[in-house]
């Protein structure tokens, strides 16, 4: 069938979709709000309604988020041509689920507690299959290449009890499973997006680990293949200052979100700016889509939307119960257009 | 045996130029038809997906949806047109040679082809207009014009068939 037609009703409904998305009014009005009970009042306008009244307490409005933001994910799941392109949205929470698993079992060998507390229902994997293999260590059935890479984890941690690299190697494989699911899509706008992503998550470590002072050398493993910027020309940007990283990189489109390396003075201010641009960034990677009428890439660009809203309002309700500064609140808080 | 089929052959090269005229009147009413089919049924996909959300836009995408319909009319007027003219639908018998007939034939082409791709384009058109009133109904004007624009060329097609088929003289 031509994409038109697949496509055709899928992105009229996204669009009308649209409207359910905050917009910077409802953001403004939660800033303005005097404390969290305020907050909610006013999110209690808006799609979130149906899942706060199943609230047990204020301070529990992650799983609200959480709640509606499953919903939106199942909804276009049933009407989405492609369901693989759901899949890959929803992958990143099935590895998060997996590093909280595998560090509530490290925990657990060293007299801890587990933390099933932080696992997501967002995945594609429910938590009670991903416990159940994990308890009766029968990974047969586990997809995405976790199969393998879980007793590999397990090994690795007995070894050496280094974390990090098993975190490391768990995002190795998330970003090359998204590439391959994408590749298997076949349409260049998926593939673009998560070559996109996968930059976004490059420059993130860079700075990271340019904050921590790690050598270009030791900073190789935890940048991922596949994004449009080699891991050569990024480990390059090691040994460079970072006013001319956006400089160095003119040639992508990721310059506009570098151009806050420029006037920023200290470190943590800049993780925060840089972080926000590039949330913004992977959105713009899509954003041609939002002019045709049948690209299946509309898809990617409603999902990202709707993590930026979820994020949006988890930043003001959080920042809202601690009390924190509404301009810095502001200051924080990505765009979102339906 | 043989004056049978020299009766069949005098009968087939007497009637041969009305038949090209009707086969001609066939192809462009059957082309414009279904280009019509699928430019409404490329719209309609947009008009569901906005009313599965808000089903209360069913008029505004109802005049969208109309759009590409008007191509199979013309098909089929220029296919009446045709008939006509060869006689078919009453009146006084009318010797079409199949010269004429090729004529005929050639000249609704035009329409055929045109309003099949025309009406395609516009489904195309339309269901992007479809999606610009899911955001902004008040825009409801601009929305119609944008696929109009493409009839230009359809109608414009169904003026040269006229032309043409009003040129062979009978």
């Amino acid at each position: 069938m031509a994409q038109a037609e697949r496509y055709g009703y899928t992105v009229a409904r996204l669009r009308a979709m649209g409207h359910r998305l905050l917009d910077s009014g409802v953001f403004q009005r939660m800033l303005d709000a005097e404390d969290l009970q305020g907050a909610l009042k006013t999110l209690n306008e808006t799609c979130y309604a149906s899942w706060l009244v199943e609230m047990k307490n204020e301070g529990a409005f992650d799983e609200a988020i959480e709640a509606e933001l499953s919903y939106v994910y199942r909804e276009i799941e049933q009407f989405a041509p492609d369901k693989a392109m759901v899949t890959l949205c929803k992958m990143p929470y099935d590895f998060h689920n997996v590093k909280v698993l595998l560090k509530s079992v490290f925990l657990q060998k060293s007299g801890g507690n587990r933390r099933w507390d932080l696992l997501t229902r967002l995945g594609n994997l429910s938590p009670e299959f991903l416990i159940e293999s994990l308890e009766s260590e029968d990974y047969r059935l586990l997809p995405f290449g976790l199969r393998g890479m879980i007793p590999n984890c397990l090994a690795q941690w007995d070894q050496s009890h280094d974390i990090l690299e098993i975190e490391r190697r768990l995002d190795d494989l998330l970003f090359s499973q998204m590439g391959v699911l994408a590749a298997e899509l076949e349409q260049k706008g998926v593939t673009e997006w998560v070559r996109g992503r996968i930059d976004a998550e490059n420059i993130r470590n860079l700075l990271r680990l340019r904050r921590m002072q790690v050598e270009a050398s030791k900073a190789a493993g935890f940048l991922h293949e596949g994004g449009i910027i080699s891991v050569d020309k990024l480990l390059s940007l090691m040994g460079e200052p970072l006013e001319s990283w956006g400089r160095l990189l003119a040639y992508t489109d990721l310059t506009g979100a570098l151009s806050q390396l420029q006037d920023v003075s200290d470190f943590d201010t800049l993780i925060v700016e840089v972080e926000k641009a590039l949330d913004e960034y992977v959105l713009r990677v899509v954003e041609a889509a939002r002019f045709s009428s049948s690209a299946p890439e509309n898809v990617l660009y409603y999902l990202w939307s709707k993590e930026m809203e979820a994020k949006n309002v988890r930043i003001i309700l959080v920042g809202k119960a601690n009390g924190a500064d509404r301009d810095v609140l502001r200051g924080l808080l990505r765009h979102v257009n339906g | 045996m043989d004056q049978v089929v020299t009766t069949l052959l005098t009968t087939m090269s007497e009637q041969l130029g009305a038949m090209i005229a009707v086969l001609g009147a066939g192809i462009a009413a059957g082309f414009a038809g279904s280009g019509s089919a699928i430019g409404i049924a490329i719209a309609d996909e947009a008009a569901s997906g906005i009313m599965t959300e808000d089903p209360g836009k069913f008029g505004l995408a109802l005049l969208l949806l109309a759009l590409p319909g008007t191509q199979g009319i013309y098909g089929l007027l220029a296919a009446f047109f045709a008939i006509l003219k060869v006689g078919l639908l009453g009146g006084a018998a009318v010797k079409v040679t199949i010269w004429q007939g090729i004529g005929i034939f050639g000249s609704l082409m035009p329409i055929a082809i045109a309003c099949y791709y025309s009406a395609v384009a516009q489904g195309k058109a339309s269901a992007g207009a479809i999606l610009l009133i899911s955001k902004r109904p008040e825009e409801i004007g601009k929305a119609v014009i944008l696929p109009a624009m493409v009839e230009t060329y359809a109608v414009l097609a169904l003026l040269l068939s006229i032309i043409l088929m009003n040129s062979i003289k009978l």
